[in-house]
């Protein structure tokens, strides 16, 4: 049966009876053990390459190991995590992150929503916009940060060019704290706009039409169907793709170094990027890891909430 | 399948694996093995790694004239500047022998040195007369040791200069100042003008130019027994003189770096820009600046104490490297009295001889040359600390300038709050 596969007990069956399985030899094994057997491949890959990295990264951050010392390492219990963890260092660079995270949501989401709904019609010339659209996307951040980084100097770039034309004064865009991170925000929205439209596109082709079809029947607008309807039932792709951009905006790095390299001063430094100079540029190993430690339980809510939504997709 | 058949197969499988093991482990040492052509003493090629810069492109386009010469070949890994240290670092560390040479930022001799990355030099450098050591400078003969040993040689010397346009002061009414009064005079009555006066690095690298001044103010950033000193009068001077004369500089100048720093200066009009000599190249070359025939270089204005930051690239040899005397021939061959000129006409920094610096015919090629003596009476060489909490010292001294010299943070309390900062960090440096 299909459903045995993904686990679901048919319905009606008791829990003990769905969870055994008779084996050839006529004995009884728990089922779940079977399927479990399974998974084997992907525990061997996932262990090696996941979980002791993970360990071992808690285990280093309990110690004082630095790249520029040649002494043995000693165990200093959570110091690593009293100094670089519970400091106003580490608590600006996380309101950077969450700054950078909402005002990138705020304008990635309705954006996303507009211009899949706008495909989704079939407006003329849908087809190549959708693949134009998608192009930021298939680029390299940091190909896509070098370039943005000559559209926004003060002087030469062509963003304050443009303002000129306007008659608004330019923008000293990666030299003042409030300018820098709303270029982080440009350039990673540009980047992410993408993402968000094709996950909603998804999500629209996938609903049925019969509901807005009544509907329209019925009189309502474009705009109620929208709102009461397509909506509600777009919600959980809608909760996933903010899930997942909240994943991706913890990890954010490689735009900002490109960009600002967390700058001017720590305006744009996010805990990703904290993490980075204290590893590689303090070359302080066990510091470092103690942050990514922090960072990694930080994101675990935001997974919960993303397994949580996925199965309203389902 | 019958069995001596299926013996004949796991046999081959067997080998195969063998070879498989046995190549795998000839690459992991491939840069130590030598191969046809090579003896135990000569190996048949050695492997460097370079930051790139115009010495690093100058060493590499030497090096078919030293394999003609050795029959040593030489490879190249080249990483940009953001991860190299930590690269070099991790590979030396890990004990492989990827490098028989490598090339590091002098501010990373410290954190290098201390964790035991590089090989001494000394004995090499003493014995060698076409490397010739008393070629340089005092200030230079010191320039890659730490704790008494020497852990690099001097690939690049790059004193701060000024560097201006002299159709612009011109046009101005103003003569090439010689102390700092004047610069910012000068800056102001071109800016009145229009253009920009003069050009810093304010950005991530703000630092760099803050410690000149504070140096030339008569300030240090710490003192004998590694207390933070740069919330005293003369720092506090210098910081404040600092952010007055942003109001010279171009517009965004709060994001430039190093690098921009060149690049707005040789792509725009600015009157001045003061900058280190290692950008020569590029400031003279017509493919990268606008105004080659338009720029001329002088010595960095004086404050109360005539001092000059000096920095520049160090080369040495990793403590893991498995090829020391081969590398060491290569750097005695590209660094050495011999080639020294030659360098130079390959785009690279002057290494900074004096044989070099003061040959009149390579001052009239080059007319920065005569500025990189150095040994000018009364004047104070300071290098970059020789900290190993350096990266950390640099960081925090950046953080903390970027809101200064925005007006976010009065001067006197950023100077403060950086102070109690720097004296955390250096409670962190090893005590010899």
């Amino acid at each position: 049966m299909t459903s045995d596969v993904v686990g679901e007990a048919p319905s009606g069956a008791s829990p003990l009876r769905s969870a055994m399985t008779p084996s050839s030899s006529g004995t009884r094994r728990p089922r779940s053990s079977r399927l479990g057997a399974f998974t084997v491949p992907a525990w061997l890959l996932v262990i090696p390459l996941a979980l002791v990295p993970l360990v071992m990264g808690v285990w280093l951050s309990l110690r004082d190991q630095t790249l520029g010392s040649p002494l043995p390492t000693n165990f200093v219990g959570l110091d690593n995590y009293r100094t670089d963890v519970w400091s106003p260092t580490f608590g600006q660079a996380l309101f950077v992150t969450g700054m950078i995270l909402v005002i990138g949501l705020a304008i990635q989401i309705p954006l996303g929503l507009l211009l899949a709904v706008l495909l989704e019609r079939g407006i003329r010339g849908s087809r190549f916009l959708r693949s134009s659209l998608i192009t930021p996307m298939l680029l390299t951040p940091v190909a896509v940060g070098l370039m943005w980084r000559f559209m926004f100097n003060s002087e030469l770039g062509v963003i304050n060019w443009g303002l000129s034309l306007l008659g608004i004064p330019g923008v000293d865009w990666l030299g003042t704290s409030p300018a820098a991170i709303f270029a982080v925000v440009i350039v990673d929205s540009w980047q992410a706009i993408p993402f968000v439209m094709l996950m909603i596109l998804a999500g629209l082709s996938a609903l049925p039409a019969s509901p807005r079809e009544a509907a329209s029947v019925d009189g309502a607008t474009a705009w109620q169907t929208f709102r009461s309807i397509t909506l509600p039932m777009l919600m959980p792709v809608l909760l996933v793709t903010v899930m997942i951009r909240l994943i991706d905006g913890f990890k954010l790095f490689d735009v900002v170094f490109i960009l600002t390299r967390g700058g001017p001063g720590t305006a744009t430094q996010t805990v990703s990027m904290l993490d980075y100079n204290t590893a590689f540029t303090f070359l302080a190993s066990s510091r470092a890891a103690a942050i990514g430690t922090v960072l990694a339980i930080l994101t675990l809510p935001v997974y919960w909430l993303w397994v949580r939504a996925s199965r309203g997709v389902e | 399948m019958s069995l001596p058949k299926r013996r004949r197969h796991v046999a081959a499988a067997v080998l195969a694996l063998g070879s498989l093991l046995l190549a795998a482990c000839s690459a992991g040492g491939g840069d130590v093995t030598p191969t046809a052509g090579g003896s135990a003493s000569t190996p048949a090629e050695i492997n460097l790694f370079l930051i790139p810069s115009p010495s690093a492109t100058a060493l590499e386009k030497l090096a078919p004239e030293f394999t003609a010469k050795t029959g040593i070949k030489v490879n190249f890994t080249e990483t940009e500047y953001g991860t190299a240290h930590q690269k070099a670092l991790l590979s030396i560390q890990s004990k492989q022998g990827a490098f028989d040479v490598v090339q590091f930022d002098n501010t990373f001799l410290a954190p290098f040195a201390n964790a035991g990355a590089l090989a001494p030099l000394d004995d090499y450098v003493k014995n060698s007369a076409d490397y010739d050591f008393n070629d340089f400078s005092p200030a230079l003969q010191q320039y890659g040791v730490f704790g008494g040993k020497d852990y690099g040689l001097v690939l690049s010397t790059e004193p701060f200069l000024l560097w201006y346009r002299p159709s612009i002061l011109k046009k101005a009414g103003q003569n090439v100042p010689t102390t700092w009064d004047e610069y910012k005079a000068v800056s102001a009555a071109i800016s009145a003008s229009g253009t920009p006066g003069q050009v810093m690095g304010y950005g991530p690298n703000t630092d760099w130019w803050w410690m000149q001044l504070v140096w030339s103010f008569g300030g240090k950033l710490y003192d004998d027994n590694l207390k933070a000193q740069v919330n005293t009068p003369e720092a506090v001077a210098a910081t404040q003189y600092y952010k007055d004369v942003l109001a010279s500089a171009p517009k965004g100048a709060l994001g430039l770096n190093g690098d921009d720093v060149t690049n707005q200066f040789i792509s725009t009009n600015i009157g001045q820009m003061i900058q280190y000599s290692g950008y020569a190249s590029l400031i003279y070359d017509p493919k990268t600046s606008s105004y080659t025939n338009d720029i001329a270089a002088a010595p960095v204005p004086a404050g109360p104490t005539n001092a000059v930051e000096l920095a520049g690239w160090n080369i040495g040899i990793p403590s893991d490297a498995p090829n020391k005397d081969a590398g060491w021939k290569f750097l005695e061959f590209a660094l050495g009295k011999a080639n020294a000129g030659k360098m130079l006409d390959l785009g690279a920094a002057a290494i900074g001889r004096k044989s070099v610096t003061q040959d009149p015919a390579m001052q009239a090629k080059y007319p920065y040359l005569k500025l990189l003596g150095l040994d000018t009476p009364g004047l104070q060489v300071y290098t970059y600390p020789h900290l190993v909490v350096w990266p950390e010292f640099d960081k925090a001294c950046a953080d903390a300038l970027a809101g200064i010299v925005s007006g976010q943070v009065p001067v006197q309390q950023g100077l403060d709050d950086l102070n109690t900062k720097l004296d955390t960090i250096l409670a962190k440096e090893p005590r010899s």
